[in-house]
């Protein structure tokens, strides 16, 4: 299937269904015949192009069966596509990386209705954001995965509130609001300043979509201020792409619907919100278990990041608290986006108003 | 055969380094880089030398390994242990060559790994006139895979005067790095 390399919609080298290689030596042999291809974060995309969908009027079922993977945000069949007779092309978006990832591996060379399907991937038909955001989900993971918030911990313990507030006006120099959560992790390792902007050559990009501008930022920033820059993804999930993260503290374009004026308790209720974490304990880890969803793991596991410990106990105490909360709001907003646009906080704030 | 997950990698790496086999050398670097987008081995792939593997690769004349080697790195390059490696090994150089291949796969990888390569020490390297004027170049290119992260490249990780420069210099020259074909 050569093809020119472009446009979505367009046969792409990528899409090509490579012949399985048959020569491995038995060691490396897997279970299912592989052809030979290296997967990077430039190839996997929520988009899914699947070819081989016999016309037979079974959009609806084919849309079903991939749905059982994760949250399908768009389909539709792409009759441009070049394809195969009495057969049909479709494109699947999936709100989650992670769950596109899974579907391919499950669906790929399944018969569906009597024939083949082959699943690929489609980055073509990201736009310019859904590329960064991808490329920014993989940073989370990587730096999750491999315990590279410890270094922040260390810089932000000083002066966290200020320092951290600081840092997001800083720091978002250097790169665009989009990914300034990268911004904030990336530069403080590499530099022995206080953390503050190292390099005012950058752009301040595109500022209007910043987070930094709406007022409501920094109140929704206080709490957890002084691990912003260590925690490069609020998601307890360490699967890429996982769980979606607080909108008010992440580009809110990743939960549209999910305000971050919304997110905004009143103190009070933060106190109580932090007696009532404290009391449940070490159950959370930062990074949950995926026991409330379908996705799959996939590979090793990879070893449970242990929880840093800070030497002080008011610094470990707010750690577990922001653990703790990273984890209850982001399985209130992954459950249900809708009750976040209600204002998450309504239910609690309407409880707690007794002190 | 029951392997470890070191033994297994180690058992790549030297049938990688014993075959004559260019097919088996290929089946090899795809299976290592692929171990290299999990960050669980990340410490075996170090110690088996893995980054410094890859790093040779990328000035091999065999385009499918380049290709390879270019998308190992692009796995592992932003974990701070291994981007402080490739930097070290000065890696960032044939990194930039990989931008003039003219496999899809490699120049899309390279870009990529220059981004995340990308720190304030390094950034005078990873964002120099020629790769800034090589990005802009991208950014207009009917691939929409590369323009997108070439347009990412310039909007996240350069200055607008950086920018303006290349975009200024590319006008004086027709000297440049070519779009990779398909």
């Amino acid at each position: 299937a050569a093809g020119s390399s472009g446009g979505p919609g367009t046969p792409c080298r990528h899409h090509a269904q490579l012949g399985a290689c048959e020569s491995r030596a038995k060691y490396r042999e897997g279970w299912r015949p592989r052809a030979v291809k290296v997967y990077t974060i430039n190839l996997e995309s929520r988009y899914l192009l699947i070819q081989g969908v016999p016309a037979l009027g079974v959009m609806k079922e084919l849309v079903e069966q991939f749905a059982l993977y994760g949250a399908i945000e768009e389909y539709h069949a792409l009759d441009e596509y070049p394809a195969e007779q009495f057969t049909e092309v479709y494109l699947i978006k999936f709100k989650k990386l992670q769950c596109a990832r899974v579907a391919k591996k499950k669906m790929d060379e399944r018969s569906f209705f009597g024939s083949l399907l082959h699943v690929c991937y489609a980055p073509e038909f990201e736009t310019v954001q859904e590329t960064r955001e991808k490329l920014q989900d993989r940073r989370k993971y990587i730096a999750k995965a491999t315990n590279q918030r410890d270094c922040f911990v260390l810089k932000k313990v000083e002066g966290p509130k200020k320092t951290a507030s600081k840092n997001s006006e800083h720091d978002c120099p250097w790169s665009t609001s989009g990914s300034r959560v990268a911004s904030n992790w990336d530069p403080s390792c590499f530099t022995s300043s206080s953390g503050v902007s190292h390099n005012t050559a950058y752009p301040s990009g595109n500022q209007n979509q910043s987070l930094l501008t709406s007022p409501h930022y920094d109140n929704n920033c206080a709490e957890i201020s002084g691990y912003f820059g260590q925690n490069t993804s609020l998601t307890p999930n360490i699967h890429p792409g996982g769980h979606t993260p607080p909108a008010s503290l992440m580009q809110q374009r990743m939960v549209p619907a999910y305000n971050g004026i919304d997110r905004f308790m009143p103190r009070t209720t933060h106190l109580q919100e932090r007696k009532r974490k404290r009391e449940e304990g070490n159950k959370f880890s930062l990074i949950g278990t995926s026991e409330d969803n379908t996705e799959v793991v996939i590979g090793p596991q990879l070893p449970e990041i242990p929880k840093v410990d800070m030497d002080d106990e008011s610094l470990n105490t707010s750690a577990t608290l922001i653990r703790n909360k990273l984890k209850e709001v982001a399985d209130s907003v992954s459950t249900s986006v809708e009750k976040a646009e209600s204002s998450s906080a309504k239910p609690l704030v309407k409880q707690r108003r007794r002190i | 055969m029951e392997l470890g997950r070191l033994e297994y990698l180690q058992a790549l790496v030297t049938e990688f380094q014993v075959t004559d086999s260019t097919e088996a050398k290929e089946q090899v670097l795809a299976n290592l880089a692929n171990f290299a987008y999990d960050p669980s081995n990340y410490e075996y792939l170090r110690q088996l030398q893995v980054l410094d593997l890859f790093l040779d690769m990328l000035t091999e004349d065999n385009e499918t390994l380049v290709e390879f080697a270019m998308g190992g790195l692009c796995n592992l390059c932003l974990d701070k242990t291994n981007k402080e490696y490739i930097l070290e090994a000065s890696g960032v150089e044939p990194i930039i060559n990989c931008l003039s291949s003219s496999n899809e796969e490699t120049v899309v990888s390279a870009v990529t790994t220059l981004m995340f390569l990308t720190t304030p020490r390094s950034c005078a390297q990873t964002t120099a006139l020629p790769v800034v004027e090589c990005m802009l170049r991208f950014s207009l290119s009917a691939n929409t895979r590369l323009s997108n992260l070439a347009s990412i490249f310039l909007q996240d990780y350069c200055s607008p005067p950086q920018v303006e420069e290349a975009r200024n210099l590319s006008k004086h020259t027709a000297v440049g790095i070519p779009l990779p074909k398909d």
